[in-house]
């Protein structure tokens, strides 16, 4: 019988030793991981560019394609959608490595000669993979649309959290 | 019951002050058209617009102060190409439409004014041009320049800017029509009769390729891809300088379906 008990308190010894252990390597991997990745979700300034080109419309949509540089890089997509005579408003989508941000901004819009610009907010509607707790709101959403190709250039600035 | 009655005395008033007094009386009539240049549901089109103005006894009517054209919802500005350059109004009404880049042409049109003296049919204003202007709160602003030469001598530019509109209609261009003397102190000419376009039909715009200045046709505003019942409402409203007021509506038929 005592020797049961022996046992069983070394199994508990053990145990204890290997979470530890455990929480430990956890911890060594969370400080080794970018920001993004931490489990509690961290808030940081977004500050991005994009250049994209029209890959196709659709009624009153522009879909573009392209890069964003910044913060976070990525593919990006922007299906921009022409509400009235001065006013857009869009959803955004970058694809950088390990995830995704999706994003929805509403913008006064000012055709003026052969380009036209766009200026408003942007809110982080969701994410995936790194991202999959991105939120934000309030983010400056501004840009151009060059009338002659439909290429647009996008700024999006502020604090997000992920 | 004391209570009802009076309320209902004060209802009246109520209704009875806030109606327009141009309500009371319409002294003007108006008539307008409109077309689309090809109309193809869904297709960059010249928008070609008229109206024609008397009073009810069949004379001119006063001078023109304001405009308000009121155009269907679901043009689409998107792709629209038109006015890529933008002129001065300065510019334009220095130096006329030569003023003004190429490729901020939007349109042209003429006019028919009566001069308040003498008899006659009309004289008419063979020039009208419409531009793209300085955006103003960033609203698409159209300038449009007159060219009279005779009997009425002068030549004038006013701005119509294109604000967003709501239900049947999804913008309207709203233009204040200034005075025009017909001779140094004399009365003002009444205007009878314009025809305009804003659209790419005739107007021949410039891009440099590969260091070559090429010709191209601008894109127009999009037709709507849906046409509503009965057509695309179109509907004016006219401010004359004796503060009096009329309108008029009219709309494009659907296009025939294609097979």
């Amino acid at each position: 019988m005592v020797g049961v008990e022996r046992d069983v308190s070394s199994h508990r010894v053990n145990r204890r030793t290997a979470f530890t252990a455990g929480l430990c390597v956890l911890a060594a991997m969370l400080a080794s991981v970018s920001p993004a990745t931490a489990l509690a979700s961290r808030t940081f300034s977004l500050n991005e560019t994009g250049h994209l080109h029209l890959t196709s419309h659709h009624g009153f949509t522009l879909n573009e394609q392209g890069s964003a540089l910044g913060t976070i890089s990525g593919t990006i997509y922007i299906h921009l959608h022409v509400v009235s005579t001065n006013r857009v408003t869009a959803e955004v989508n970058i694809y950088p490595r390990g995830g995704s941000l999706t994003g929805y901004a509403s913008a006064s819009y000012r055709p003026s000669g052969s380009v036209a610009s766009f200026n408003g907010t942007m809110s982080i509607g969701r994410g995936s993979g790194r991202y999959n707790r991105a939120h934000g709101s309030g983010l400056s959403f501004t840009g151009t649309i060059q009338r002659v190709s439909d290429a647009v250039t996008v700024h999006v600035n502020g604090r997000m959290s992920a | 019951m004391s209570r009802l009655a009076a309320l209902t005395v004060l209802a009246a008033m109520l209704v009875c002050s806030l109606t327009p007094p141009a309500a009371h009386a319409v002294s003007e009539l108006a008539s307008l058209h409109a077309s689309f240049s090809p109309n193809r549901l869904g297709a960059p089109t010249t928008i070609i617009f008229g109206f024609h103005l008397q009073t009810v006894e069949g004379q001119a009517p006063p001078p023109l102060t304001a405009l308000d054209l009121r155009m269907p919802a679901g043009m689409n500005y998107t792709t629209t190409t038109l006015g890529l350059s933008i002129c001065q109004p300065a510019s334009l009404l220095a130096n006329g439409v030569a003023g003004c880049p190429p490729n901020s042409r939007l349109g042209y049109g003429s006019a028919l004014v009566e001069v308040p003296f003498g008899v006659g049919a009309g004289h008419e204003i063979p020039e009208v041009q419409a531009v793209a202007g300085p955006s103003r709160a960033g609203n698409l602003v159209v300038l449009f320049y007159a060219n009279g030469l005779f009997p009425v001598s002068a030549q004038l530019s006013f701005a119509g800017e294109v604000l967003p509109d709501t239900g049947r209609f999804g913008s309207q261009l709203q233009t204040n029509v200034p005075l025009v003397t017909s001779v140094p102190g004399g009365p003002d000419v009444s205007i009878v009769n314009v025809q305009s376009t804003i659209g790419p039909a005739h107007l021949i715009y410039y891009k440099h390729l590969h260091g070559r200045r090429v010709a191209f046709h601008p894109r127009g505003v999009a037709i709507p891809e849906r046409c509503p019942r009965g057509g695309f409402p179109f509907a004016a409203s006219f401010g004359f300088q004796d503060g009096s007021a009329t309108s008029a509506s009219t709309t494009v038929p659907c296009p025939p379906r294609r097979r």
